[in-house]
């Protein structure tokens, strides 16, 4: 992790290449390449195909027709089915429980990064905080799950939307912190100093001045955070028991186990959980990719 | 869970002139302590908790030193699940690796209907795994799957009943989730790679194979090193995958370590085996980070935890 | 996970609205009302929350206060509630086992003298039924609601069409197998991956074969007591079973929570199923008309030729219990208390019955004539009070613990994992742990 080592790599292979050449020059189709891509198009889409279809399927029809061949009468019954089941109920946990993790952690890891950039030269307090975020980042939530729902437990949270929040809002924090540490440090130094001298404080200048230029790094941050908080499975498999308190993927885990046979409801449950997912992709798809691209050239 | 953060590179801050630390310092506590209740606090919290027996049924809890480690370690359970660990870690590498990189060069060429494919490339990686694993459960049910459906015999083995099966299944769909991942970061270091190096080739007469193993593959030597990371370190923390595709079986098939210490605390209520085989987890994983960043000779750990 | 949670998913089939706590505070509460946890669902919610209704509308002094919970969640959300000294002042559950280790963590109340004194609270019940309320000679639960006996179901339609007969001995069994798959029918239907689903069928093993003897030695912690040629016979037994394909395939992907095993016997995909009798609920909530025409049969396990147990012995839940916790005030234990003598009244018992439940009251089988389901019931009933000996299912029998390492083992068995032996040695190691 030092210095030196990290700017030659950066300087070595960050840069893009000069030139109207950038990157590959393929002359020729690459037809490994093209073979193995459009296989895996073919191993991405046909399992989607499936469940898609599948859950327009009537239970009884899906028995008799093949398995690969859209319905001749498709049928939302299924989606009833599974909207019956509370999925409202499901989603909004799902909604409070993202929403209440990932909005405090990307604030608390902004201000951190911000003060970690701007502090850490004078202040070894500051540095420490740094090392200690970085080593958070090799904790694996699983392997601290049993302290964490003996410490829920003991807050007398258990079984609360609260008990996957704030171990959620917790995870997120080292590397929120990291990446939007990175961009704040992108921001000229010149600028900071202007803000200095127009007598600007530092909250003041954290809000006014690198706030609107890390905009981009805290959407992608949010989205990646949000994507992780969303999909979690552990946390309320564990620190949750009433129907009351499920997220999306436990209900999905609690609906299959009591409905399996029942094969196009359970698909259409998971077409129902990952629409809003796949909405938001649509959507942010360039922010998200580039996000996550700009992610590793940081 | 599902995508692993991106790699971030670990630079201590740039000195700034103008940050008077006391100003600012207090910002870095509302996350500090934050994460100190809930990541550092827990990490001391386990080792602690494995030199006790505690029971979850009692308010108490009691102290008794090394009796869960011997537990834990003359257990036959252990070995099976490290080898488990293992084998799921090693086929995944093996699987992904070649895939990602064949993916990677596809796509890192500038072409419009590529990056389309990109885009759905990424589907899997937006699900969360229960739905992912649900899906499959569902595809490959002996009775009421897809195999049962198509009529085809070779579609209608015991996919998650058969011991050797159920671990390639579990391979399988690690892969299909997380190939996607590893090819969007081969892109990125295939991107970077100058174009003149390659326009040297061709006037040496090198052909395309020739090129990719003299020129792509050692100009990708971090990149792999970076994935390969992210892919092992990452396979040691599976657990929603498994456990709702196989919840460990048939038998122990697929007993993973996590799958293995969540048994042991909260189905058997042993907390203190449990914590001892949580700390064998982020030992093993801090062990591999380091190993593999050795192994390239440069900083490579940062990022090493797939699903943080 | 464990027979318990069949028993109760069953009580919870046909839960199309998820129904979740209807309260939701947690803890001891305060004065002498009591607080009372139970599973939720029909058919046994609205019965059990009648119990409670007509106590509350009775007693003017303690009350009893409410909070229900699915299957799956209960047993989680107890120990939980257990371990941070919030639990109800009466603790639902499955005896055995489970109230084995809350008396060992002393969280519940010794209740033998009070049976002492209330004998006739205790008379009018089973005698069977205190057998897993009963922990090293003390009684610390009042047992309540339903049996539930293991018993083998059979789709009529599927022996008629190939002109079989059900079996009667574990020859015929055998027999029968590669008869039923070369019809392209599975002999027997089972949710593996629920692994006590397979235990059930190595409890009636023992039992035919050995006797009860067998597994009690194991419950007694007598050293090496899966050695016992018997519990080796049965192992050997299952694993010839499993190796002439006696099972449904894929059948350790099957899991008995979804109710799957159950689909595959009213669908005609697999002849015959081992399952507690709360299956006859699920069957006849899921599986259309196949009760209604008569599709549905049901036997006492085979005979094993040369076992030297009593054919009529049988095993299951031998009732439900409530256990009062140790923290509560002596003012909500005296409600409790109260509860308890209030338990089993004539409307509460017409209402088990008319869910297809036998409750544990003596004589209760007078009720059963009036029952659209009475074939079914006076099968149940005739089985539980004819059993010599009525067994308690071993996961609940066994620690946490060791019931663990048992459907583990169980597991791997039923995967030819590994062989009898090897099962009765590594078994050996947990024994009285």
């Amino acid at each position: 992790m030092t210095t030196l080592i990290d700017k030659r790599n950066i300087a070595e292979t960050q840069r893009p290449a000069p030139g109207k050449k950038r990157g590959v020059s393929l002359r020729h189709y690459n037809f490994l390449g093209g073979l193995a891509g459009w296989l895996w198009l073919i191993v991405v889409l046909l399992p989607i195909y499936w469940i898609v279809i599948t859950s327009f399927k009537l239970q009884s029809d899906y028995y008799a027709t093949n398995p690969l061949v859209p319905p001749s009468n498709p049928t939302l019954e299924n989606y009833r089915f599974v909207l019956e089941n509370d999925f409202v109920r499901y989603f909004m946990n799902s909604v409070i429980v993202t929403v209440g993790a990932v909005g405090p952690a990307v604030l608390v890891s902004f201000m951190a990064a911000y003060a970690i950039v701007r502090g850490s030269a004078a202040s070894r307090f500051l540095r420490g905080v740094n090392g200690l975020f970085l080593m958070g980042l090799a904790i694996p939530l699983q392997a601290v799950i049993i302290p964490i729902y003996l410490i829920i437990i003991k807050l007398q949270m258990y079984d609360t939307l609260g008990a996957i929040i704030l171990p959620s809002l917790a995870f997120a924090i080292p590397l929120s912190v990291l990446v939007l540490g990175n961009f704040v440090r992108d921001v000229p130094k010149e600028l900071f100093e202007s803000m200095r001298m127009d007598g600007a404080t530092e909250w003041g200048t954290l809000w006014r001045l690198a706030f609107p230029l890390t905009r981009p790094a805290l959407v992608t941050v949010t989205i990646y955070q949000g994507l992780t908080v969303w999909n979690g499975f552990i946390l309320p498999l564990i620190l949750t028991q009433t129907p009351e308190q499920r997220t999306l993927p436990l209900a999905l885990w609690s609906f299959q186990g009591q409905y399996s046979i029942n094969i196009p409801a359970v698909l259409a449950s998971v077409v129902l959980t990952t629409l809003p997912i796949l909405t938001l992709y649509v959507i942010g798809r360039r922010q998200l990719l580039s996000g996550l691209t700009a992610g590793f050239s940081k | 869970m599902t995508i692993a953060p991106p790699v971030v590179h670990t630079a201590p801050p740039a000195a700034s002139s103008g940050g008077r630390s006391g100003s600012v310092t207090w910002m870095a506590w509302p996350a500090l302590v934050t994460f100190v209740a809930f990541g550092v606090v827990p990490l001391i919290g386990v080792l602690l908790l494995s030199f006790t027996s505690w029971n979850r049924l009692s308010t108490d809890i009691p102290f008794t030193g090394l009796d869960s480690w011997r537990t834990v370690l003359s257990d036959p359970g252990l070995p099976h699940a490290l080898w488990v660990t293992f084998l799921i870690m090693a086929l995944s590498w093996l699987f992904q690796t070649p895939i990602s990189l064949l993916l990677g060069v596809f796509i890192a060429a500038h072409k419009r209907y590529r990056s389309v494919l990109a885009v759905l490339f990424f589907i899997p990686l937006l699900l969360s795994q229960a739905a992912i694993s649900i899906t499959y459960k569902a595809l490959l049910d002996p009775n009421f799957g897809l195999g049962a459906g198509l009529g085809f015999e070779f579609l209608q083995q015991d996919w998650l009943g058969n011991s050797t099966l159920a671990l390639c299944v579990v391979v399988f769909v690690v892969s299909w989730q997380f190939i996607p991942f590893h090819t969007l970061i081969y892109q990125g270091g295939i991107r970077q790679i100058p174009a003149s190096m390659y326009e040297a080739a061709q006037i040496d007469g090198a052909g395309r194979v020739r090129q990719f193993f003299s020129i792509t593959l050692p100009q990708l030597k971090y990149t792999v090193i970076t994935s390969s990371t992210l892919m092992v370190v990452g396979s040691l923390t599976f657990f929603d995958l498994i456990w709702v595709l196989t919840a460990g079986g048939p038998g122990d098939a697929t007993r993973a370590l996590a799958v293995d210490m969540y048994q042991r605390g909260f189905k058997a209520d042993l907390m203190g085996p449990a914590s001892a085989i949580a700390v064998i987890l982020v030992l093993v994983g801090l062990a591999l980070a380091l190993g593999l960043r050795r192994l390239g000779g440069r900083d490579a750990s940062s990022s090493q935890l797939e699903g943080v | 996970m464990s027979l318990s949670a069949g028993a109760a998913a069953g009580a919870a089939l046909a839960a199309c609205g998820s129904s979740g706590p209807s309260e939701s505070t947690t803890g001891t509460g305060s004065g002498a009302e009591a607080s009372y946890w139970f599973l939720s669902g029909p058919p046994g919610e609205p019965i059990r929350q009648g119990a409670v209704d007509r106590f509350n509308k009775a007693n003017s002094g303690g009350q009893i206060k409410v909070t229900t919970f699915q299957n799956d969640a209960y047993k989680d959300k107890l120990k939980t509630a257990l371990g941070a000294g919030q639990a109800p002042s009466i603790i639902w559950g499955w005896g055995g086992g489970g109230l084995k280790s809350y008396v060992d963590n002393n969280q519940v109340d010794d209740l033998t003298d009070w049976f002492a004194q209330n004998a006739a609270v205790k008379d009018r019940l089973f005698p069977a039924s205190f057998g897993p309320a009963t922990i090293n000679g003390k009684i610390y639960a009042m047992p309540c609601e339903t049996v539930q006996p293991i018993v083998m179901f059979y789709n009529k339609e599927v022996f008629e069409k190939n002109s079989l007969t059900p079996p009667e001995t574990w020859g015929q069994v055998m027999e029968l197998v590669p008869k039923l798959n070369a019809a392209g029918v599975a002999p027997f239907s089972l949710g593996g991956q629920s692994r006590w689903t397979n235990m059930m069928w190595l409890e009636f093993l023992f039992d035919r074969i050995g006797g009860p003897e067998v597994f009690q030695a194991v419950f007694d912690g007598e050293a090496n007591a899966w050695n016992n040629p018997a519990s080796i016979q049965g192992l050997t037994k299952i694993q010839e079973l499993i190796k002439a394909n006696g099972f449904v395939k894929g059948f350790s992907s099957i899991t008995a929570d979804s109710n799957a095993d159950q689909a595959l016997l009213y669908r005609g995909k697999a002849a015959m199923m081992l399952h507690g009798s709360w299956s006859y609920g699920i069957i006849s909530a899921e599986g259309g008309n196949f009760i209604k025409d008569g599709k549905l049969g049901y036997l006492n396990f085979p005979t094993v030729e040369g076992g030297t147990g009593d054919p009529s012995n049988t095993v299951g839940n031998a009732g439900q219990f409530l256990s009062i916790y140790s923290k509560a005030s002596d003012a909500q234990k005296e409600t409790a208390k109260n509860f308890f003598k209030s338990l089993l009244d004539d409307t509460e018992q017409q209402g088990w019955i008319e869910t297809g439940g036998v409750p544990i009251v003596k004589g209760s089988d007078a009720k059963l004539a009036t029952s659209p389901d009475k074939d079914f019931l006076n099968f149940i009933y005739q089985v539980s009070s004819n059993a010599k000996y009525f067994g308690q299912s071993w996961d609940q029998a066994l620690s946490p613990t060791a019931a663990e390492t048992l459907l583990d083992n169980i597991a791997k068995l039923f995967q030819l994992q590994i062989s009898p032996q090897q099962f009765a040695d590594s078994m050996n190691q947990v024994i009285g742990k």
